[in-house]
């Protein structure tokens, strides 16, 4: 970890995740006007003094907008991968750890489950829940679940096969003991890192869930939705479909980059 | 003064390979590490060198410098490295790829992964002779034969057509070194050339090199860290210690007459069957343990494939252990010798209940019939030490959780007491007592085996099992190790059970020595019997193939 930054991909990501995160965190107050305030004189606008990033076809505030909108977009991303984490790492492990039968089926399930395409698993699950965000969330941390399951057994069983485990066992410790204390604490550093990557396709499902109109309703500031509005003005102001789908772009990347370098500096081999 | 020292001699003969003034080093993340420094080498034609050092001490650096494949943080610090006169270190890559395989080869230590798996053998050493002596396929396919044959393999026509994963490991080794002398080269390096062999298909290989260098005249490094073997095959030793040669010269007089000190220590570490360091054996032989009829099937058919395929039922998996009959006495010492796949390690788990067995196990007027039965209290009373300490210490946990583990689960000390009794337990296996605030990564392979072997004695034990506690490390840190662990018994009185691959270094430990084959017991005697008479041919073997250098065992370590 000590040379983390010493890496350029550590250096932008971790510089686009602080923009996205400062944004999400103080967003609402930092933003010069109220997102839903229509100035109709001032209308599908480019950049202006008055207007830094330019309005939209009721003359909003696209700063504000955006600024509104990144809590409920990062949020999104973040919980959504962490319920699908969670419940992802806690059948992976009780797979990777058993063995034998349990493990078999668990997969096999899980295989069936892989097979069905993330976005359309997520579209699936949010036709029959009815859409709206925490529905959307929902369908996601689902879709997640499998393939996070996979990682964490195999994290698991990479480890559960190392001599300190079996020192473990040959000591006759408790079933409980070797997975909380021997296996566990090794193969968290894998499932940390894939859950830092997976919350930029969190992010990204859930603008395309915006999008399509199952996610977030109008007149929510949520980013997809933003772009999915801005559609049809995108002729006259291409400003109100860019800014957002930059705003989504950046959030997505800087995750994404963030967990790359997070996972070479955790890789044994270059610490140390 | 030897004649290739003599700098009149290899002007006039331009050695075969000849290191003046070489230092090489690494940038890491700690800034600048010196991997060698000033090395002078020169090896003659048609002689072959031994480079002798321990890990980390800069051969295997030694041997990329001289095949000019270093990685890319690889600093050279300047001097020079001639073949045959011509100053190679000039050279450009793509000179370089013209000489490696032409003019120089090597052979490396695990022929497993030195050869490419997808690749049928023939099309490996044609591969060599077509790039470098422009030979076409066929006449390749017909040299490949014949190189075969060379390194005395029974049917060379077939080998060609195998793949890696088709052949054992010296046969492996023998197309390794046929691929080397293939183009027949002026140099050829063998980095540890038997090291992930066994001993006996070490043995052949070492006859094989013997044989081809007397054939072809090539001149050779031989690279290793084994000093009896290098010994057997080398006209000159470099001695190499931290990035820098400590003593050259022939090997007889090397061995005979060490000047550097470090070479004194090297030689003294090496095992000397002759040498006894063991402790008395126990007066009284009473069983502690005993195994009967143990049996082991590996990739064992299930119950299904039992009934519906009785046939390959019979023939599925493969008998780790079989029969396996032996006891364990009272403060004992008992050597378990074998090669790889004997079924040695097999025992081991089953006496650390880790594997599932037939027959039975009896400790203490107890009977264990499987490895269910297997208790904590057993669990306590038979601890086991593994052979890589790396693996075996849990690599998030401080030194002083690990060693107090087994006292706080068997409640062996008051909880209030474990930090102190971690501190003496240290203290015991010669390491410092700040050491229970490090982690495994801090500390050497010798230092984690130390720690390793604490916490085997940390439960107070009746029992310790060795797993080939001493193979991963160092020679001078085998022997530390293997002190220590009579030391340890000397004051506890505990029995051991130490499984070995090494014939030498249990002959100086073991009141018996079981010697398994196959997965079966072929022989069981008592330490001093080992030469007699009666011994089973494959004990025999075993013990004739064994590196020891005839010098050496009159070698006086005082």
């Amino acid at each position: 970890m000590r040379d983390f930054f010493s890496s350029p991909t550590a250096v932008v990501g971790t510089t686009l995740l602080v923009i996205v995160l400062t944004a999400a965190l103080f967003g609402p107050w930092i933003a010069p006007y109220d997102p839903q305030a229509f100035h109709p004189i001032a209308r599908l606008q480019g950049p202006s003094a008055a207007h830094w990033l330019g309005t939209d076809q009721f003359g909003r505030d696209l700063l504000s907008r955006i600024l509104h909108g990144a809590p409920a977009t990062v949020a999104f991303g973040v919980f959504a991968t962490a319920l699908g984490v969670g419940v992802g790492s806690v059948i992976g492990v009780i797979a990777g750890v058993s063995g034998g039968w349990v493990d078999s089926t668990i997969m096999r399930i899980l295989d069936g489950l892989l097979a069905v395409p993330d976005l359309l698993f997520t579209l699936l699950i949010v036709t029959m829940l009815g859409g709206g965000m925490e529905h959307a969330l929902l369908a996601v941390a689902v879709a997640f679940t499998p393939g996070m399951a996979r990682i964490a057994r195999s994290a698991v069983l990479s480890v559960r096969t190392r001599d300190y485990v079996r020192a473990a066992i040959a000591r006759g410790e408790s079933g409980f003991y070797i997975v909380s204390c021997e296996v566990l604490p090794n193969a968290l550093s894998p499932i940390v890192v894939e859950a830092t990557i997976r919350v930029s396709f969190a992010i990204m499902i859930g603008a395309t869930l915006g999008f399509l109109g199952l996610g977030a309703q109008p007149p929510s500031t949520e980013w997809g939705l933003m772009v999915a509005e801005a559609r049809q003005f995108m002729f006259r102001n291409p400003w109100c479909v860019a800014i957002p789908g930059l705003s989504i772009a950046m959030a997505a990347l800087g995750f994404n980059l963030f967990g790359d370098a997070l996972r070479d500096a955790l890789d044994p081999r270059r610490s140390h | 003064m030897t004649p290739s020292l003599n700098p009149a001699v290899t002007e006039t003969t331009k050695p075969a390979l000849a290191i003046r003034n070489y230092s090489l080093s690494y940038r890491t993340a700690n800034g600048i590490v010196a991997a060698l420094k000033n090395i002078d080498l020169t090896i003659g034609k048609g002689q072959t060198v031994g480079l002798v050092g321990e890990s980390g001490s800069g051969k295997s650096s030694m041997a990329w410098s001289i095949m000019r494949y270093l990685p890319p943080n690889a600093v050279e610090d300047g001097g020079a490295i001639r073949l045959a006169g011509e100053e190679i270190l000039d050279y450009t890559p793509r000179q370089m790829a013209d000489i490696r395989g032409r003019r120089m080869a090597m052979v490396f230590q695990d022929p497993s992964t030195s050869l490419n798996p997808t690749i049928r053998l023939g099309e490996q050493i044609g591969e060599v002779l077509m790039r470098h002596r422009g030979l076409t396929k066929v006449e390749a396919m017909q040299e490949a034969e014949a190189a075969l044959a060379r390194t005395g393999i029974t049917r060379p026509k077939e080998m060609l057509q195998r793949y890696p994963h088709e052949a054992s490991g010296g046969e492996k080794q023998r197309v390794v070194i046929a691929t080397a002398f293939a183009c027949e080269p002026e140099l050829i390096i063998f980095d540890e050339p038997t090291t992930a062999l066994d001993i006996l298909t070490a043995r052949q290989i070492l006859d094989l090199f013997n044989q081809l260098r007397e054939e072809t005249n090539v001149s050779a490094l031989y690279i290793s860290h084994d000093l009896g073997l290098v010994s057997r095959v080398v006209d000159e030793v470099s001695v190499l210690h931290k990035g820098g040669i400590v003593e050259s010269g022939r090997v007889d007089d090397v061995f005979r007459r060490p000047k550097a000190d470090y070479t004194r220590q090297l030689i003294g570490a090496v095992p000397n069957p002759d040498r006894w360091i063991g402790i008395d054996a126990p007066a009284n032989p009473d069983p502690l343990i005993s195994l009967e009829t143990i049996g082991v099937h590996y990739n064992a058919p299930t119950m299904l494939q039992k009934i519906f395929q009785p046939k390959e039922a019979e023939k599925a998996g493969f008998w780790g252990a079989k029969n396996v009959s032996m006891e364990v006495r009272k403060g004992e010492l008992l050597g378990v010798v074998g090669e790889s796949g004997s079924g040695k390690s097999t025992i081991a788990k089953v006496l650390a209940g880790l594997q599932d067995f037939d027959g039975k196990l009896q400790f203490d007027g107890k009977t264990f019939g499987s490895r269910k039965d297997i208790d904590r209290a057993y669990r306590r009373r038979v601890q086991l030490v593994f052979q890589h300490p790396d693996a075996s210490l849990n690599p998030r946990q401080t030194i002083g959780t690990i060693i107090g583990r087994p006292l706080k689960l068997y409640g062996i000390v008051p909880a209030d007491k474990v930090a102190t009794r971690v501190a003496e337990l240290l203290e015991m296996v010669r390491l410092p007592a700040d050491y229970a605030r490090r982690h495994p990564h801090q500390l050497s392979g010798g230092e984690k085996q130390r720690v390793a072997i604490a916490r085997a004695f940390a439960a107070e034990p009746d029992l310790v099992i060795c797993d080939e506690v001493t193979a991963a490390l160092d020679v001078s840190v085998q022997a530390a190790v293997a002190e220590l662990l009579v030391k340890l018994q000397k004051e506890t009185g505990t029995a051991c059970v130490f499984i070995t691959h090494d014939l030498n270094l249990i002959r100086q430990l073991a009141h018996r020595i079981a010697v398994m084959h196959h997965g079966a017991l072929v022989d069981f005697f008592d330490g001093p019997d080992a030469r007699a008479d009666d011994r089973d041919p494959y004990t025999k073997a075993l013990l004739d193939a064994v590196p020891v250098h005839a010098d050496m065992e009159a070698f006086d370590v005082a």
